[in-house]
């Protein structure tokens, strides 16, 4: 009774025109999202190659220790072509030295904005908005439909329990269309290894998990498509109470959530928090210059009233210890800026966090946005991409800059260059340089932070449980409904 | 009216025992009905639109609950034990719409099966499409190019196959054409000297009288009269249906009615 | 026969045919209206509607405001920082993108492209700070703004009403009720059309209005030129749902079945508004090869290196005759230095220049390419139409940076006075440490403020009505088709 049931929702699904036409449009969107997908994750990936390679190349012919300059990069993720979550919208380098703080910049979409007017489309917006479509296309009449086909009445007629019914319906429209599902979406794993994606097993794993992630969301406009329908009597009614119900929470409810909440909580801009840094940098530097010409004043003091030998002797005598303190100082304003850069960063970063655990949770009250946060916490191009690079790259900052100083202090050049202006020998200048190029075999080099699958996977099992429950309810819905369905 | 009387009365197959649906808003659908369909009979219900007809079958096939007394087929309450009831009971509906999307074919083979009959052969099917005159051009075509007729004729097709002692037919003729309509008369003919047990409702007369053992007259709910056909011989039908439906019967008198009272 | 009464005739049966045809015409129209205001469908989607472009309103007057205060914090910082500075020298002068109440309603790229410049005296300038970096979160699902209502709720609404257009009524049987009356089929489906684009399109002024009239209220003013801009793009809005409108109409005038035709429509809707615009700009953005940003500035930057090592013997070799005070040798050095740096900062700038204006070509070839073919879509014709008007387009980019670069001169001119002829990178500070003047701090208010030109209506104008005449061509092209085929569509 049951393999009956599930077998004619089987084919009532397959032998529709219905089913052939969208199931040709999902294959084509799906295989064509990820095409493009890997085009673009090639392209970052050789842009990325050629940039690592300009930024060691500038290292190498930097005019000496002092004046390196160097780069890092976002590096591109393979996962990012199902989905690209904020890759586009964040910065893919910084700046590393010892003067600024680490800040991403040059987004993709900022630096080719043309490709931002449409934005990219991949595999989890096609998930999100096509294939939820499609789903509630195939439920919306699947009880009341049927009751209009008068099928359900003579299907009742016979001795079948409702509950079994039910079931086996569910079944059959789950089989029906999320196996065909999985065709495309293993055509897109075939076109993986054809262009040669290099992916971890870790990888393979978080794609199994989208893929389940998809067919979760997918399962859950399936539920909802048979409780619409097993409330109302009409298909047409189902039909735009279901339209209405995906619109607001597929392409609505995300955006208000994420809006309203974005703004309740106030963020320092980028500017201001810029504009706070240069202002406390200013006055340290300030301090520090106004301390510098103290200090040498009192050692002009000390040495007031002796000759012109005695103040030799005596300078040399303490020339290297004036310089240390010199130096000490400096690097105590150094240390103060950064730390004072990064209590202001900090500061906002909380409060960033505040901003957004409060917009993902208001948010949440959509599948569809459960379903694309967990999407990208699994893909790793989520929320925290940004300051997690950020971090990583202020890590490396300092192993970088205190390599740096270490070799400026081995090969002995001083900051800039020196212009020293004698009367008897005019001026002259000093740059302090070799002219060979610098050996870059032992500069540290970025590595990209790497987020474990486990992590992964526990920051997206909210969602993935806030799907399962949506699931549930509507299930439990649909059954409770049914149960008292008026079939005449 | 081949079939003979005889004096012992079989225990009936189709039975209403006081069986009475008030809605929610009210509006009392069916009062008090009470009838018997005894294996090998046809019991036609008579009755404008909003009689009841449609609710009693509704209240044999546990569509809906009844308000009081019980609708039992083959001895088993059909609301108490619906799916144990089920089995002895074949249905067709008023306006059959089957799967657009299936074949008839397909459509005979998903409902014979849920009817419980799974060893039917192609031949088998093929064999009750022929015999409700469907042809067999039509046997792979989908439902949704089927005229109205050919879908009543699968759906009839069906109910044969299922092959329940009882059978509910709702409005089964309406919007059939005189030759289906005939053509269908002679097969719930057939399938009454098979021995099954039969309960129509219908508001054609004609029909009604040519073919069922009994009639049952029902108006706003109540069964206003039952009289066998033997009684209705001779009597101008449709004038009393119409007395009947004018509620003459509660008030006047009728010549008519009057000739059929019993004495 | 009267040779002169045939064509009295003759007009006169014109006359009455053509009489005949308006009343018709008239009376389909007015049914058409009814049906779609007592209907299910109407009432359901007409709550939505209303509810989403209010939202829309207010949740873009909400962004504006927020923009608009965080736009002043950050020119405050800004100014502070400059007025805790005592040397002009020393400032860093960062201007930013104002925002706008237009921006918040149609988005556009506005978030996509950087919002502050700092500002040098000379040389490249370069927009960071895009606001998605900076506020991802608010990336993720992008915003509610009216490009979005239009070219996605209310399109797909459009279909929702017009799917059944032709095929219901054939279904329903009123088709061949209504014909069997004298009526003319263009009248018919001109009737059906002009009736239910009248009722849907005043049913969503009415949320437009009620939108439109809480701005001023929620504290935002527009100019006069915004509301006529404004007025353009609910225009373009409403244009574009009469292509969904006209283009159901097809569809259900080719197709026999309401389910059919629905199925159908939502395919073209799909493609038409989420694939081809997205599609087209990649794939024809990829096409054209756009040089790599990064190899240009390592470009730009190796050639800096190499233009100072050339200038570095000359450096070296500078010499002053032997006595001279340093004093006096010091000045003479600084103008020899920023001589040369000049003359270097000269030639990057050319260099700077020229690849610049490689890469904008580049890019104004990509863009061009890519557009021509996006603009299949009406979809993309609309944004293109909308965005232009609201002067959130590409576009923005570029007024963005030529206001920079009108600033910059104003600026450079103002330090220069302030500070004396730059150097160029390179400055040289003497200071008396002995001399205790008492510095004081700046005054931010003595510097040229920034003023970002914003687009009028008349420079807008001309592109985005070549887009609306698109729209509106699209609308005749698809009433067209539906036309067409109607008049020899089955009635049966």
């Amino acid at each position: 009774m049951y393999t009956l049931l599930v077998q004619k929702e089987l084919k009532n699904i397959l032998l529709s025109s219905k089913f052939t036409a969208t199931f040709i449009v999902c294959s084509i969107l799906i295989i064509l999202s990820v095409f493009i997908g890997i085009q673009e994750y090639n392209n970052a990936v050789s842009q990325y190659d050629i940039n690592q390679q300009i930024a060691s190349q500038n290292i190498e012919e930097a005019n000496g220790w002092d004046r390196v300059r160097n780069i890092a990069h976002r590096k591109p993720n393979p996962l990012q072509i199902f989905v690209s979550g904020l890759h586009f919208d964040v910065g893919r380098l910084s700046n590393i030295s010892s003067r600024d703080d680490v800040k991403l910049s040059r987004s993709p979409y900022s630096d080719e904005t043309i490709f931002a007017i449409f934005r990219f489309i991949d595999l989890a917006f096609i998930v999100q908005v096509v294939l939820s479509l499609f789903a509630i296309l195939f439920t919306y009449n699947a009880i009341n439909g049927e009751r209009e086909n008068g099928t359900l009445k003579l299907a009742f007629s016979n001795s079948v329990s409702r509950a079994k019914y039910l079931l086996a319906k569910f079944s059959g429209i789950w089989l029906g269309l999320i196996i065909p599902l999985l065709i495309p979406l293993l055509v897109t794993l075939l076109l993986l290894m054809v262009y040669k994606v290099p992916l971890s097993g870790a990888d393979w794993n978080t794609i199994a998990a989208f893929f389940g992630l998809s067919m979760l969301y997918v399962t859950f406009f399936i539920g909802l498509g048979l409780l619409i329908s097993a409330l109302t009597q009409k298909s047409s009614l189902s039909f735009l109470l279901l339209l209405v119900i995906w619109i607001g929470s597929v392409l609505i409810l995300p955006r208000i959530g994420v809006m309203t909440a974005g703004q309740l909580v106030p963020v320092r801009s980028v500017a201001q928090i810029e504009a706070l840094q240069q202002a406390y940098e200013q006055q340290q530097w300030d301090e520090y210059s106004e301390s510098l010409s103290n200090s040498w004043k009192q050692r002009m003091q000390e040495m007031e009233g002796m000759t012109e030998e005695e103040r030799q002797a005596y300078r040399d005598e303490h020339e290297w210890n004036w310089m240390e303190e010199d130096d000490a100082l400096r690097r105590q304003v150094r240390e103060n800026i950064t730390k004072n850069n990064r209590l202001l960063l900090e500061e906002t970063q909380n409060r960033k966090n505040h901003q957004q655990q409060l917009a993902f949770n208001v948010s949440r009250i959509s599948p569809a946005s459960s379903f694309r946060l967990a999407a990208m916490n699994l893909a790793t191009t989520d929320i925290t991409l940004k300051s997690r690079y950020e971090e990583s790259m202020r890590t490396y900052r300092d192993i970088f800059t205190e390599y740096v100083e270490q070799k400026k202090e081995e090969t002995d050049t001083q900051g800039g260059f020196q212009i020293s202006i004698d009367s008897d020998e005019g001026v002259s200048i000093d740059f302090g340089r070799d002219d060979q190029k610098l050996d870059v075999s032992g500069v540290p080099q970025y590595t990209a932070p790497d987020v474990s699958v486990a992590a992964a996977f526990g920051r997206s099992i909210i969602d993935f449980g806030l799907l399962s429950i949506f699931i549930v309810i509507c299930f439990g819905g649909t059954f409770v409904a049914f149960i008292r369905y008026d079939m005449r | 009216m081949e079939h003979t009387e005889s004096n012992i009365t079989p225990a009936p197959m189709l039975e209403a025992r006081n069986l009475t649906k008030v809605y929610e808003d009210g509006i009392k659908a069916l009062d008090n009905l009470n009838l018997k369909v005894e294996p090998g009979k046809i019991f036609a219900m008579l009755g404008g639109n909003g009689a009841g007809k449609t609710t009693a079958i509704n209240l044999f096939l546990d569509f809906i609950q009844p308000t009081e007394g019980m609708a039992l087929i083959n001895g088993i309450n059909a609301n108490k034990e619906p799916l144990e009831a089920k089995k002895h009971v074949a249905f067709v509906s008023e306006n059959v719409q089957l799967y657009p999307n299936f074949t008839a074919m397909q459509n005979v083979d998903f409902f014979v099966r849920l009817g419980g009959k799974t060893h039917y052969s192609r031949e088998q099917y093929e064999a009750a499409l022929h015999r409700v005159g469907l042809q067999s051009s039509a046997f792979d075509k989908k439902l949704k190019d089927f005229s109205k007729g050919m879908r009543q004729k699968t759906g009839i097709a069906i109910a044969i196959l299922k092959d329940a002692p009882a059978i509910l037919l709702d409005e089964p003729t309406s919007g059939l054409d005189p030759k289906a309509g005939i053509e269908f008369i002679r097969l719930i003919g057939e399938l009454r000297n098979e021995g099954k047990a039969i309960l129509m409702s219908t508001h054609d007369i004609f029909r009604a009288k040519e073919i069922s053992d009994h009639v049952g007259i029902l108006n706003n709910g109540i069964l206003m009269a039952e009289h066998s056909s033997d009684d209705l011989r001779g009597v101008d039908l449709e004038n009393l249906y119409v007395e009947y439906m004018a509620g003459y019967m509660e008030h006047t008198e009728s010549p008519i009615a009057n000739a059929l009272k019993p004495s | 026969m009267n040779n002169r009464a045939v064509p009295l005739v003759f007009n006169l049966l014109f006359l009455n045919l053509l009489f005949n045809s308006i009343t018709m015409f008239k009376l389909i129209l007015l049914k058409e209206l009814k049906e779609i205001i007592q209907s299910n469908r109407f009432v359901i989607s007409f709550a939505v509607c209303s509810v989403l472009i209010i939202l829309a309103f207010l949740m873009g007057a909400q962004n504006y405001l927020a923009s608009q205060a965080q736009y002043e914090a950050t020119i405050q910082e800004n100014r502070a920082q400059i007025a805790a500075n005592t040397e002009w020298y020393n400032i860093n002068h960062t201007i930013t993108l104002p925002p706008q109440p237009l921006m918040a309603l149609v988005n556009g790229v506005s978030s996509d492209i950087g919002r502050n410049i700092e500002m040098r005296s000379r040389g490249e300038l370069i927009a960071e700070n895009t606001r998605f970096n900076d506020e991802p979160l608010f990336a993720i699902f992008r915003f509610l703004d009216l490009e979005f209502i239009f070219g996605i709720v209310l399109s797909l609404f459009a279909i929702i009403f017009a799917y059944d257009a032709i095929n219901g009524e054939r279904t329903s049987g009123t088709l061949k009720l209504c014909f069997s009356n004298s009526i003319s089929r263009a009248s018919f489906i001109a009737g059906k059309f002009t009736g239910s684009f009248l009722g849907l399109s005043a049913a969503l002024l009415i949320p437009i209005l009620i939108g439109a009239a809480l701005l001023p209220v929620l504290g935002i003013e527009l100019t006069s030129d915004e509301w006529l801009r404004l007025t353009f793009i609910v225009f373009s809005g409403l244009a574009y749902f009469g292509v969904f409108l006209t283009l159901a109409i097809g569809i259900s005038s080719i197709t026999r079945r309401p389910s059919t035709s629905f199925l159908l429509s939502l395919v073209v809707w799909i493609f038409a508004v989420l694939i081809i615009p997205r599609s087209s700009v990649m794939i024809a953005g990829r096409m054209v090869d756009v040089p790599n940003l990064d190899e240009i500035a390592s470009q730009k930057n190796n050639y800096r290196i190499q233009l100072f090592d050339e200038d570095r013997p000359k450096l070296q070799n500078f010499s002053i005759p032997k006595g001279t005070p340093p004093a006096k040798a010091f000045p003479l050095f600084s103008k020899f230095m920023g001589e040369l740096s000049e003359k270097r900062q000269d030639k990057i700038e050319a260099l700077e220049e020229r690849l610049n204006e490689e890469l904008e070509n580049k890019k104004r070839e990509q863009q061009k390419l890519a557009f021509s073919i996006a603009r299949i879509s009406p979809a993309a014709v609309f944004t293109f139409a909308v965005s232009r008007l609201a002067g959130t387009s590409l576009d923005l980019q570029h007024r963005f940076n030529d206001s920079a670069k009108e600033y910059q001169k104003l600026y450079s001119n103002f330090m220069e006075e302030k500070t004396g002829k730059s150097s160029g990178g390179i400055r040289i500070i003497v200071s008396d440490s002995d001399e205790q003047e008492e510095k004081k701090n700046l005054d931010p208010d003595e510097m040229p403020a920034f003023n970002f030109s914003e687009t009028s209506f008349k420079e807008t104008a001309n592109s985005s009505f070549t887009d609306i005449g698109l729209l509106l061509l699209f609308n005749l092209v698809f009433f067209g088709g539906a036309f067409a085929s109607f008049l020899r569509y089955d009635l049966r």
